[in-house]
């Protein structure tokens, strides 16, 4: 059944392609609390019945203060345990709180129907300062995006700290430093093994290069033995690599300038961020690029670059600057591809005056009305020539 | 939506933590519980620690299981996520904007000009490092715009006034209404305030203000000073005369009366910023509109459309961006078009600079290498393909839509 839809109703669903991360990240986060607790309880629990054994074994031989000082240091830690919980329990129900306000933001955009409505303009207002706030911070503007977010009163539709956390380990990086980066991994080690990620191995083997780099030999070869051994089943020509690169130092270094070059940092960083996104469920590119690449090539004409872009334009009312045409995005969507059409788009009777333009011939009437002329008289809107009515010709555009 | 409701609902009631922390909670109670016991009777030391293990076992299990109901929540939760979130954001993989961060962070430091937000703009300016890529007089007229917009909000139209009459020539010679509509508006708002003098000053400024405009706008006038009950609006006399009388005549009725309806109605106030708004940016040969709003808002209706074609042109091992011109057609509602667009109703291409619209002389108009096609490229007759009229190429005339 084919019913030909107007361009203006609003499909929501349609309208979800970028919305998955603002449900998704939280979820994630949630994961993550619940994988906490779960290493909390289990840790938690195995040294507590350990030290409950050990209490009970030994009670027959000591005093009973002794006794009663173990039994304390068990209250204590389950304390701290339960005190962990409640922190992880505040967390969850932040989130969970967030996610609500999130889901009745997305419907807001169920209850609308059509383009056109005022609710649709200010639902997309909010969805371009969430992509504005996701762009910077991704970025690593993370001050203008809380300022923005909280001006805009949008806190809870955007995640700060996720991307604030990424762009800090991406800065280490940058200077060279793994620390973060490798706790960041164990932190998620489980998930990290699920999809396969090279990433820490990767890291451990720039550690290596730079103890090479420095010519720590001794040091590379146990921190070899300690960090990369484990990985030489999945990594063997990388780890094989690796070995023979001590041979060569970085002033000289043979078939091995590829392990010695700088960019691998880039590289590093680079991977870190899509293991990151990954991870959270995120896309890779900001939000704001998307919707702006489809933007620009749906919105863009053949006009929008011309040559002659001021002569253009005049055969159609819309009188506004088109956005394409406006300083902000021009040079920006130079390369892309300008929209398809399969017919034209012209105002009803047109006309062709004497200096080859092409207009409506009411906005010809309109004007010529607005600024008094006399009648038989009509002047070009743009170029402000004027001319007798008779001069035009009409124009057939089938 | 209402199944993702569903699940977050079973989170935040049951599917959470709290559970578990009551079972570590009845575990701490009952550690003290025997600190208690010992410490009333030493002698049941052994005993009572002898019982904890187990105690302490089933209490972990207790605490795990419940765990396994958060597990459970969450593996619900993400399922009715999967549901409604089937695609993937960008199903090319493709960032066709990466390498352009000056561009976009230029694009949204003047959108947020544009705006007003100016504190964030310049925090924004600062940590992109964007010194210079707005020009400061740019920045300096966005302020001004948004300070007029500011009064007009609060129902001010003194600045509004100020800057169209500074700016009358060049707004006159693009036959913009905006002084005019700006000056109608005030004079309404005057005489439907309602106080003694009121009147009076409407009159007053009517006389003042309307009379450079009375040639262009006679008709708009003479509406206008209907509601006073006016036949000739514009002769001094008849005003004195009628000031009396129109006075007397809508006291008391001017509440209740359409013009009243225009000064309190929201939306005419909005279209006074929305025409002054135009106004400002086209003398900055600037969109109304912010372009940054417009075009990822296009974008995002668009997207589907993008993903199925994206799809498509994988399985063909091209990307869209590597063309000149997209391969499908993008549904966007009328207000997202801004030029006009001519499609050779023989070739079905678009007109371009190379290939410009040109019209034969019985006033069809065909693509110019349209016309070159049909004369075989030799500049011999050709017969129009919508009339019997026939003619030569060289007398097809280039226009301009």
């Amino acid at each position: 059944m084919t019913t030909t839809k107007s361009a203006a109703t609003l499909n929501a669903d349609n309208n979800l392609l970028l919305e998955g991360p603002l449900l998704r990240l939280p979820l994630e986060v949630l994961r993550k609390i619940f994988k906490s607790s779960q290493r909390y309880i289990e840790n938690d629990g195995k040294k507590l019945c350990e030290l409950a054994r050990d209490a009970a074994a030994k009670a027959p031989q000591v005093s009973p203060e002794t006794s009663l000082e173990s039994l304390n240091a068990m209250i204590t830690r389950m304390q701290t345990l339960k005190r962990k919980m409640e922190t992880l329990h505040g967390e969850e129900k932040a989130i969970h709180k967030q996610s609500r306000k999130r889901v009745s933001h997305l419907n807001d955009l169920h209850s609308l129907t059509s383009l056109l409505e005022d609710g649709y303009e200010s639902w997309s207002k909010i969805r371009l300062d969430r992509f504005m706030v996701d762009y910077m911070l991704r970025n690593g503007y993370s001050d203008s995006a809380r300022q923005l977010a909280h001006e805009q009163n949008i806190d809870d539709l955007v995640d700060v700290d996720v991307f604030v956390q990424c762009w800090n380990i991406e800065e280490s990086l940058r200077n060279k430093k793994t620390t973060e980066c490798l706790a960041w991994c164990a932190e998620h080690k489980t998930a990290l093994k699920k999809i396969k990620s090279t990433l820490e191995f990767e890291l451990r083997l720039q550690v290596y290069i730079e103890l090479v780099r420095e010519r720590k030999l001794k040091e590379a070869a146990s921190y070899t033995r300690k960090h990369l051994s484990g990985s030489f089943d999945t990594h063997t020509t990388e780890f094989l690599r690796a070995s023979c690169m001590l041979a060569f130092p970085p002033e000289r270094p043979g078939p091995y300038r590829a392990l010695y070059a700088e960019s691998r940092w880039d590289h590093l960083v680079k991977t870190f961020v899509s293991t990151h996104h990954n991870l959270y469920n995120l896309p890779q590119e900001p939000l704001l690029h998307v919707a702006l690449a489809a933007g620009l090539s749906s919105l863009k004409t053949p006009s929008c670059h011309s040559t002659l872009s001021t002569r253009h334009n005049t055969a159609c009312s819309v009188t506004s600057l088109c956005p394409i045409c406006s300083t902000e995005l021009n040079e920006l969507a130079k390369p892309v591809p300008y929209g398809h059409h399969t017919t034209s788009w012209v105002d009803h009777d047109l006309v062709l005056l004497p200096n080859g333009r092409v207009y409506g011939t009411k906005r010809l009437s309109d004007l010529a009305g607005k600024l008094g002329l006399d009648s038989g008289k009509i002047r070009d809107p743009i170029s402000g020539e004027e001319y007798d009515y008779t001069e035009v010709r009409k124009v057939f555009i089938s | 939506m209402d199944a993702i409701e569903k699940e977050l609902d079973r989170l935040t009631s049951q599917a959470n933590l709290s559970k578990s922390i009551k079972d570590i909670d009845r575990c701490l109670q009952m550690l003290m519980a025997a600190r208690s016991t010992i410490e009333k009777d030493p002698s049941a030391t052994t005993r009572e620690l002898q019982t904890l293990e187990p105690k302490l076992k089933a209490g972990f299990q207790d605490a795990n299981d419940s765990l396994k109901g958060l597990h459970g929540g969450i593996a619900k939760y993400t399922k009715a996520l999967d549901k409604k979130f089937k695609h993937a954001t960008n199903e090319n993989g493709f960032d066709a904007l990466a390498n352009n961060q000056p561009l976009i962070n230029r694009a949204i430091m003047m959108h947020l000009l544009r705006e007003g937000k100016f504190e964030v703009a310049d925090t924004f300016s600062k940590e992109a490092g964007l010194v210079d890529t707005v020009p400061p007089i740019l920045e300096r007229e966005f302020r001004e715009l948004y300070s007029i917009q500011e009064s007009l909000r609060q129902r001010q139209l003194g600045p509004a006034i100020e800057w169209a009459a500074k700016r009358r020539d060049v707004l006159e010679a693009k036959a913009s209404n905006l002084e005019f509509e700006l000056h109608r508006l005030q004079y309404l708002v005057f005489l439907c305030s309602g106080g003694v003098n009121d009147p009076k000053k409407a009159l007053e400024y009517s006389r003042s203000w309307f009379l450079p405009f009375q040639h262009k706008y006679l008709s708009g006038l003479y509406s206008l000073c209907l509601c006073f009950g006016w036949t000739m609006p514009l002769t001094e006399h008849i005003i004195e005369i009628s000031q009396l009388a129109g006075c007397l005549l809508w006291r008391g009725k001017m509440a209740n009366s359409p013009y009243a309806a225009m000064v309190q109605d929201d939306s005419s106030w909005q279209s006074i910023i929305d025409s002054f708004t135009k106004e400002f940016c086209g003398l900055l040969r600037l969109s109304a509109e912010s372009p940054l709003y417009v075009a990822t808002t296009a974008g995002a209706i668009a997207l589907p459309t993008f993903n199925k074609m994206a799809t498509i042109m994988k399985a063909k091992k091209t990307e869209w961006t590597s063309q000149n011109e997209l391969p499908v057609e993008v549904p966007l509602p009328d207000k997202f078009k801004y030029h006009s667009i001519f499609v050779c109703p023989v070739s079905k291409e678009q007109t371009t600079d190379l290939n410009p619209p040109m019209m034969i002389p019985c006033g069809h108009v065909l693509a110019k290498d349209t016309v070159n096609k049909l004369a075989r490229g030799t500049g011999s007759r050709y017969k129009c393909p919508y009339c019997p009229a026939d003619s030569l190429p060289k007398d097809a005339q280039e226009i301009f839509l």
